[in-house]
């Protein structure tokens, strides 16, 4: 105890004496005395304030029963990995399915990345809590409208990683480049724009997807998370059992 | 040990830590003492950090943070209750509700005033609009203008406390919003240059609203190496800011900075991590100015007691 006020109390002088004379309008000066500490640790020590903890009692109960609502059930895990996924694909092919829907006309590419997926959906019961741990980012869906040369930058990126697309087939040759892609079951055209469903983080150049930061990206209102709940509950009404398998996009030499 | 492990080690709790304050030598007993408590970032982090949490498990927690000011106000009848913006994000609380617990809390916890973050414009101008019913504390913001935008009207560029028979202004500034902010979510809200609002809001209130003391909230940033603005760049280039309560970064300051300004004054930079794992405070007695010439500061002096 005296260790710490003593120290405090020298330090206080020290900076009262540095910080005090000048000239200035005010009649008065404001002179810091920097003690005890200038940051307290708010830890586990301190008691709760029970006026303040009443208020956040029902609001907490709401969280915690959202969070366990149970939005649908998987018979096996959906699963994440680099290169193709179920979760993967799943998650991609909803974009698509959302951003078509949000926009009302038909989207070519869904990508998702293997990095911006936080954790793979359990067996069992998936609840709204499981979706916010796959997807604690408020990331936005949006869609790019998006130039020949810059899908084949989408292709070479997506080959160096085995990445899998939605909508889109192709091999990895020996050299490490994307060969016979196919949109759609069509051969690529490079001189087409595709619109391509995508967070607004990846669309901003995240992960290194630099070549879409010069594309407008179109909003769609709708964030990650919420389509990914979506869906789920959906298939959940339609008697569905929430399914994802990895079904050869990329194919490698 | 430095001082941040000896408090970790210590025995006695944070709360008593507080208590300590009173017992200081350097704080004459006959002298009006102002308070300043400080929060900044605390990112809708409502409930302690989980204690599963590897770096900050169990810290934290409003109801907790509550107490605490409580407790200093039970022994310190000036406090100035601040926050530098980024009320929310970061837990279901805000996805769910959309800031209205914050609010609600910080209203209930006496908070005098806050400035805007980034992050509190995640739900739109129309989100922010929606809660500011819950808000019983007024922003203040110098160097956003939102005049174009449904919000004009509703916020000033600082406000003036009486306390400790003192008139303390206290202004706010933003950080550039365009890349960090999505467009649609900030709306027709222009960002003006924060060098030239602060001189600005120095001379109105050092002049005609003859305060003793000017608090800048600042949401600009700690330090960054580029040539963007920050808060020491920002005290280095204006007069006449005692204090910068700053945060974007989520910077934990062992001790608060003195950066010398243009005059060769101080003006002290604070900022307290994020996530309300801290309260900042700062305590402020006011002596009588003399007309002699201010010793000029040779360098930033090397506050740290570590």
């Amino acid at each position: 105890m005296s260790f710490l006020s003593s120290r405090v109390a020298a330090f206080s002088l020290l900076a009262a004496v540095a910080l005090a004379p000048g000239c200035q309008r005010a009649v008065y000066q404001a002179k810091p005395q920097l003690a005890p500490v200038t940051a307290q640790p708010v830890g586990k020590a301190l008691p709760e304030d029970a006026q303040v903890a009443a208020v956040i009692t029902p609001y907490r109960q709401r969280v915690t029963q959202q969070m366990s609502e149970v939005l649908g059930s998987a018979p096996v895990p959906l699963t994440k990995n680099p290169g193709e996924s179920p979760l993967g694909n799943f998650v991609a092919d909803l974009q698509r399915q959302r951003a078509a829907a949000a926009l009302r006309e038909p989207i070519d590419v869904g990508v998702v990345t293997n990095g911006g997926l936080r954790t793979s959906l359990p067996a069992g019961a998936i609840t709204l809590g499981s979706v916010f741990e796959l997807m604690p980012f408020e990331n936005e869906l949006v869609v790019l409208d998006t130039p020949g040369p810059v899908m084949q930058q989408l292709f070479e990126y997506a080959a160096r990683i085995k990445m899998a697309l939605s909508n889109v087939t192709y091999t990895v040759d020996a050299a490490g480049k994307p060969a016979n892609i196919r949109i759609g079951g069509q051969p690529f055209n490079p001189a087409k724009t595709y619109t391509v469903a995508i967070s607004d983080y990846l669309a901003g150049g995240g992960d290194n997807m630099i070549f879409f930061k010069a594309l407008k990206p179109r909003d769609t209102g709708v964030l990650l998370r919420t389509a990914i709940a979506d869906k789920i509950r959906q298939l959940n009404k339609e008697g569905q059992s929430i399914t994802a398998k990895v079904e050869g996009r990329v194919k490698v030499i | 040990m430095n001082r941040r492990d000896f408090l970790k080690n210590s025995t006695f709790g944070a709360a008593s830590l507080s208590l300590l304050g009173v017992s200081l030598p350097a704080v004459a007993a006959s002298e009006a003492k102002l308070v300043i408590l400080h929060t900044n970032d605390m990112h809708s982090r409502i409930d302690p950090f989980p204690e599963s949490d590897k770096q900050w498990g169990g810290l934290g927690g409003m109801a907790r943070r509550a107490a605490m000011i409580t407790q200093i106000r039970k022994q310190e009848p000036h406090v100035l209750l601040l926050d530098s913006g980024d009320i929310w994000q970061g837990t279901p609380y805000f996805n769910f509700f959309g800031g209205e617990l914050e609010y609600k809390l910080m209203s209930q916890m006496g908070y005098d005033a806050t400035t805007f973050g980034n992050h509190d414009f995640d739900n739109g101008l129309e989100g922010l609009q929606k809660q500011l019913p819950n808000a019983g504390f007024p922003f203040l913001i110098a160097n956003y203008d939102f005049s174009k935008t449904p919000l004009a009207g509703r916020f000033q560029p600082y406000k003036v406390f009486e306390k400790a028979g003192h008139r303390i202004g206290v202004f706010g500034l933003g950080i550039e919003l365009s890349g960090l902010v999505a467009d649609k979510n900030f709306g027709a809200t222009q960002y003006l240059d924060p060098v030239g609002k602060a001189q600005e809001m120095v001379t109105q209130l050092r002049g005609p609203e003859r305060c003793d003391m000017v608090i800048c909230l600042s949401h600009l940033g700690y330090k960054y190496e580029s040539a963007k603005i920050d808060d020491r760049k920002l005290a280095a280039q204006v007069n006449g800011i005692d204090l910068i309560l700053g945060g974007h970064t989520h910077t934990f300051m062992d001790a608060p900075e003195p950066i010398q300004s243009p005059n060769g004054r101080a003006t002290l930079i604070n900022q307290v991590g994020w996530s309300g794992i801290n309260l900042g405070r700062l305590d402020y007695t006011f002596a009588r100015g003399t007309r002699q010439p201010t010793v000029a500061m040779a360098a930033v002096l090397p506050v740290q007691l570590a």
